[in-house]
């Protein structure tokens, strides 16, 4: 295949694009575009954290701990070095622990609703086109799952995990099990949603004529009824990726989160709530911040898809 | 209809088991009991004796299998940290979490109605965008950390409020209430925000986007038109027609509430089960884990049961397609 | 003085109900237990400090002095100790103390249940010589022995026969809720892990200082929740206080902090048995530790003085040995021990083969020690700074001693606090060839191993000459530090809190004792 023939149409995409309703509704909407911007600088100080930050905190050998504790754009007092955001108790720089923590907690994040996306789409798709048992024990199971709540799921996963997991590996194993915890506690609105759409889709007669043609009923699936249920999943999986962030926070509080030698911003905040009464502010307040300018941003923009992606609220 | 509820208990009962299996076979991972058990002056025979007198040298089915037998019989056995019967300690908790998660969901359930209504009302008016907002900030930060600015707001630096527990108790029967007590009443402030503020969000954006959706509809629009107060439109006709998702959603919630209770117990030093159940992880109290994670899910399971069956009552149509949450 | 404590006495006399000092204090976890014979932990025993009673007790300064004994001496030339018992003592049901209930509480305390069982390794038999004598029978010349039974109790035979609970039990049983001791503060109630009430005993043989009426005992388990409880005055008392949060305390007009020492010694252990590194990424056929070069290294690459500082906010002091300058048996002779020195550190890796580093597993508790993990992340980035790569894995120390038992590690952190509060007992516990039978060596996971100071621990510990035994504690000191055997780092510090009103003596074994605390 050449380029040429592809060019038109992908332009014309575009044009289908800019001319859209959702397209123009953004345009009118400012809240929805400071989100947007907040959250594609955030995104993209946070993949780029190693070129952007002075400094690489989770190389040990860089720190020298009597830089600890030194406040915002103070010279410490010992080693004359002076930092934007200050120091945390191990003498790194705070504005690149939050660059690299947040790097964490996005790709938690990200990876999580990914998995749980995978995952309640497929179990969907299926229980909704193959129905009977299947779907039974799928719904069934996604009934306990949304009762169950994510913090109690994680803690499980996190102690079986350790069981399993062999020793030299351990210390990566917590970024892996907080990705399954979460993505598991989440999974169960995606399938709901997209088995809700199969059950009607899949009565359509041109689903029917595409079984008659010969077409095997997971092509059927992906082609025809997926495209149905894009913009549901797309919102849930917004409200959900502020959601896992937040988890996973939580999460490092009850000592199952990120370690302290990689921390994510739930594990700064952790450890920066120590330092609440002894006046030591920076440590707690800047990560805190960047987690709640992250959540709240795409929360915002989660809420303001929802409104446009639902015709009836219009 | 009486064949589906028997296929939807024994269904609640199989989800039992296993998560009776996943829970227990997560406690050879948590810790070794014993070293909380025995000093520092302990030898490796004095382990191995503690070890097999509390059974821990059997093989895990045999473990789990003992477990069930007497759980059935409604004998968690006995608290390694208390030496007491788990049951008499989780009766003793229970209230305290109880009272906690009921405080928090009633304050989630009017502010977040009446946040909700008047947000949808004032759809585009300054407050009602700025309750919106002020919500969003709300959830966009960790339990833990809302609770401990709070305590460092209003018990610290204020003082008008309890830093921890549950001030004085009265005991009515076998239920200790911190409800008729003035300090009982202010311990109970800060900790049912802290639990509640998420739930409430919830509920507010949720009746927000319903009444906006049921004023958008051809009767309401007939009853303005037939020309009745905005006061009755609001609450007579389009309130009552959002609370159906509400309902579900609140059903669903209750979990949650007592779930996160562990993380808000934790940081306000509340005596309920939650904290119970963080304690029994750090010192690896078998038992009290093994019967909190029971005790939950039967409660999740048992809400499960019944909103279904509430369900099958008010309309059997809906029986399989239930309304999820959000 | 006199005339103050007349005064108060007076006060107290003429008080109303409503002037009761109530105190209320706060720790991070409740004592699991109110037996004092089923725990052998400083939260179960120092809490029951103050309700039960041994033969004798520790003072302000650790010091032994009499208790229910009031005076003891050695039998012959050391076959064993006779203590002579104080009359007229009751225990807080009102049952009178005799020699029975020291008996009593020696085959409780010294039976297989117990896990207080191993300070009595030492006695061969107890005898009631009358209601008032007892004489303990050692199988060698024991000197230090009454030092080693300070915290063995006496409990009520006749109560605890009634109650059932002859013999502690892991289950639990009466005596596991239930307290009957001789001491000043008698339980009137207990709701565990919520709260325990403690009431003065009305006819306690001794002397009161206190002006306490009632004290409550409540376990606050976050820190910055139990910080919050002191400043707001819902407490009295906490302990520890954050050591980061010292500094703001002093300033604080309501709250005062009381700092020392503590007797805990924190370290780091290594592999020594151990064939090969088992989380290194290309170390896997050897074991660089084995090589006294490289643990020297190790004590030489981390900067002490900068974890004192910052870490540890000046709190703590260095240490070069296994136990603190407080402890009996301390050593001040030794000679030659490795100071911060990273150019030492590399040229000693280059010497030992390793010039360019290795890399390794780090164990760490995070619940344990005082900011253990962040000095823990500190010596990793110190390590790394001389080529020794460490990956730390930090965990609750529930999961911490099952995987130092299985070996699990490369390098580990560990503190000693001797409850002798002698030198000998880091050498019986730590260095010691481990050896099962003799309870030996229980706590050397890395399987330290020295002929020489394996020899000499049994001469150390019946030695009744203090000179000739502080030599020999002298020569084990300089082995194990030549030998770089662990590398001790500095002492933790004590940091208690308190309300300004409130007058109290603190304990180097970090035991609160009430009968100390005074309320203003």
């Amino acid at each position: 295949m050449t380029d040429m023939p592809l060019k038109p149409a992908q332009q014309s995409r575009l044009r289908i694009f800019l001319d859209s309703d959702i397209f123009y509704m953004f345009k009118k909407s400012p809240v929805a575009i400071l989100s947007t911007i907040v959250v594609a600088i955030l995104v993209l100080s946070a993949v780029f954290a190693p070129l952007i930050a002075p400094t690489n905190p989770f190389d040990p050998a860089s720190l020298n701990l009597m830089n600890g504790f030194t406040g915002p754009m103070t010279p410490n007092a010992f080693t004359g070095d002076s930092f934007l955001l200050g120091t945390d108790d191990q003498g790194r720089d705070v504005f690149s622990t939050i660059l690299y923590g947040m790097r964490v907690s996005l790709f938690v994040g990200v990876a999580a609703v990914l998995f749980a996306m995978v995952l309640g789409i497929t179990l969907g798709l299926i229980s909704g086109y193959v129905g009977g048992w299947t779907e039974t024990i799928i719904m069934r199971t996604a009934d306990v799952q949304l009762t169950f709540p994510s913090i109690l799921v994680a803690m499980l996963i996190f102690g079986v995990a350790k069981g399993f997991t062999p020793v030299e590996y351990r210390d990566q194993m917590a970024i892996w099990v907080l990705i399954l915890a979460i993505g598991l506690s989440d999974w169960v609105q995606f399938a709901r949603v997209v088995r809700g759409a199969t059950l009607v889709e899949k009565r359509k007669e041109y689903v029917e004529a595409a079984r008659l043609i010969g077409r095997t009923p997971f092509a059927i699936m992906l082609r025809h009824i997926l495209p149905n249920v894009l913009s549901p999943v797309l919102v849930i999986a917004t409200i959900s990726l502020a959601l896992a962030i937040i988890a996973e926070a939580t999460l490092s509080f009850l000592g199952v989160g990120a370690p302290a030698t990689q921390p994510s911003l739930g594990t700064l905040i952790r450890i920066g709530q120590g330092f609440l009464f002894s006046g030591e502010w920076w440590i707690l307040l800047f990560p805190a911040v960047t987690l709640l300018v992250l959540a709240l941003s795409v929360n915002l923009l989660g809420d303001w898809l929802r409104d446009a992606l639902n015709p009836r609220l219009r | 209809m009486l064949a589906y509820i028997i296929r939807r208990i024994v269904q609640s009962a199989l989800v039992l088991l296993v998560v009776g299996l996943t829970a227990f076979s997560m406690f050879r991972f948590v810790g070794d009991p014993i070293d909380n058990m025995l000093g520092q002056e302990r030898t490796a025979a004095d382990i191995e004796r503690l070890r097999e007198q509390l059974g821990l040298d059997q093989s895990f089915p045999v473990q789990y299998f003992k477990f069930l037998q007497e759980a059935a019989q409604g004998n968690f056995g006995m608290s390694y940290r208390q030496g007491r019967p788990v049951a008499e300690i989780l009766m003793e908790r229970a209230p305290a979490t109880l009272e906690l998660a009921a405080v928090s969901g009633a304050l989630a359930i009017i502010f977040g109605i009446a946040f909700g209504v008047f947000t949808a009302i004032r759809r585009n008016g300054f407050l009602a965008n700025f309750i919106m907002s002020a919500s969003l900030v709300g959830v966009s930060l960790p339990t833990f950390l809302i609770g401990i600015l709070l305590i460092y707001i209003f018990s610290v630096e204020l003082g008008w409020l309890p830093s921890f527990g549950r001030g004085d108790t009265v005991q009515i029967g076998g239920w200790s209430t911190g409800l008729l007590t003035a300090t009982g009443l202010k311990a109970l402030i800060l900790p049912s925000i802290t639990l509640g503020l998420y739930q409430m969000t919830l509920i507010m954006r949720l009746v927000r986007s319903e009444m906006l959706e049921v004023l958008r509809q051809d009767y309401i629009r007939f009853a303005r038109a037939r020309g009745l107060h905005d006061r009755a439109i609001n609450f007579r006709h389009a309130l009552k027609n959002t609370m159906v998702p509400v309902i579900t959603v609140i059903g669903l919630q209750l979990g949650a509430i007592i779930a996160f209770a562990i993380i808000t117990e934790t940081v306000f030093q509340w005596p309920g089960v939650g904290l119970l159940f963080i304690n029994a992880v750090q010192f690896v109290d078998i038992p009290v884990m093994a019967a909190y994670l029971m005790l939950i899910s039967v409660m999740f399971v048992g809400i499960n049961l019944i909103v279904d069956i509430l369900y099958f009552f008010i309309d059997p149509r809906l029986r399989v397609d239930r309304a999820g949450g959000h | 003085m006199l005339r103050k404590l007349s005064y108060a006495a007076l006060i107290a006399a003429f008080a109303p109900a409503a002037y009761a000092e109530e105190f209320t204090w706060a720790v991070t976890t409740d004592p699991q237990t109110m037996d004092p014979h089923a725990v052998n932990s400083a939260p179960v025993l120092g809490f029951l400090n103050n309700v039960y009673e041994g033969l004798v007790r520790r003072g302000q300064d650790m010091a032994i002095e009499p208790a229910l004994a009031t005076s003891w001496e050695l039998i012959g030339a050391g076959e064993g100790w006779r203590f002579n018992l104080r009359e007229g003592v009751t225990f807080q049901d009102g049952a009178a103390f005799t020699a029975q209930d020291v008996l009593f509480s020696y085959e409780r305390a010294a039976s297989e249940e117990a896990d207080t069982s191993s300070w009595f390794s030492p006695v061969s038999e107890v005898v009631v010589v009358d209601d008032f004598t007892v004489d303990i029978m050692t199988t060698s010349p024991n000197p230090i022995f009454p030092d080693s039974i300070a915290n063995w109790m006496i409990m009520d035979s006749g109560w605890a026969e009634a109650n059932d609970a002859v013999r502690p039990n892991p289950d639990g049983n009466y005596a596991t809720l239930n307290t009957n001791g001789t001491g000043a503060f008698s339980i009137t109630n207990r709701e565990p892990g919520l709260r325990t009430v403690l009431e003065p005993h009305a006819d306690w043989w001794g002397e009161a200082a206190h002006n306490i009426t009632r004290a409550e005992l409540t376990p606050i388990q976050n820190p910055a929740t139990a910080l919050a409880a002191l400043l707001s005055g819902d407490v009295d008392f906490i302990n520890p206080v954050p050591v980061q949060d010292v500094a703001r305390l002093k300033n604080h007009a309501n709250v005062k902090v009381i700092q020392g020492i503590e007797a805990r010694v924190i370290m780091l252990g290594f592999p020594h048995e151990a064939e090969a590194l088992k989380y290194s990424a290309e170390t896997t056929q050897a074991n660089p530790f084995a090589d006294p070069r490289v643990r020297r290294a190790v004590a030489h690459a981390i900067n002490v003085p900068a974890i004192l500082q910052t870490t540890m906010r000046g709190t703590a002091e260095a240490v070069n040995q296994l136990v603190s300058p407080a402890m009996r048996g301390y050593s001040d002779t030794l000679g030659g021990e490795a100071v911060f020195d990273q150019a030492a550190a590399r040229g000693l890796l280059a010497e030992a083969g390793y010039a360019d580093g290795f890399s390794f597993g780090l164990k760490c508790p995070n619940d344990r020690y005082l900011n253990d993990e962040a000095v823990c992340q500190a010596i990793t980035a110190m390590l790394a700074q001389v080529g020794m790569r460490a990956t730390l894995d930090a965990m609750p120390v529930q999961n911490y001693w099952p995987e130092l038992r299985a070996d699990n590690y490369d390098m580990y952190l560990l503190g000693w606090s001797p409850g002798t509060f002698d030198a000998e007992h880091p050498i019986r516990f730590l260095a010691s060839t481990p050896n099962e039978e003799k309870r030996l060596g229980s706590w050397n996971f890395g399987g330290y191993s020295n002929a020489r100071v394996d020899e000499l621990l049994p001469i150390i510990q019946s030695e009744v000459d203090d000179l000739k035994r502080q030599a020999m504690l002298d020569e084990v000191a300089q082995i194990l530090q030549d030998e770089t055997a662990y590398v001790p780092l500095y002492v933790q510090p004590l940091v208690w809190g308190a309300r300004a009103n409130i007058d109290l003596v603190q304990r180097p074994d970090n035991f609160f004792i009430l009968r100390w605390v005074t309320v203003n």
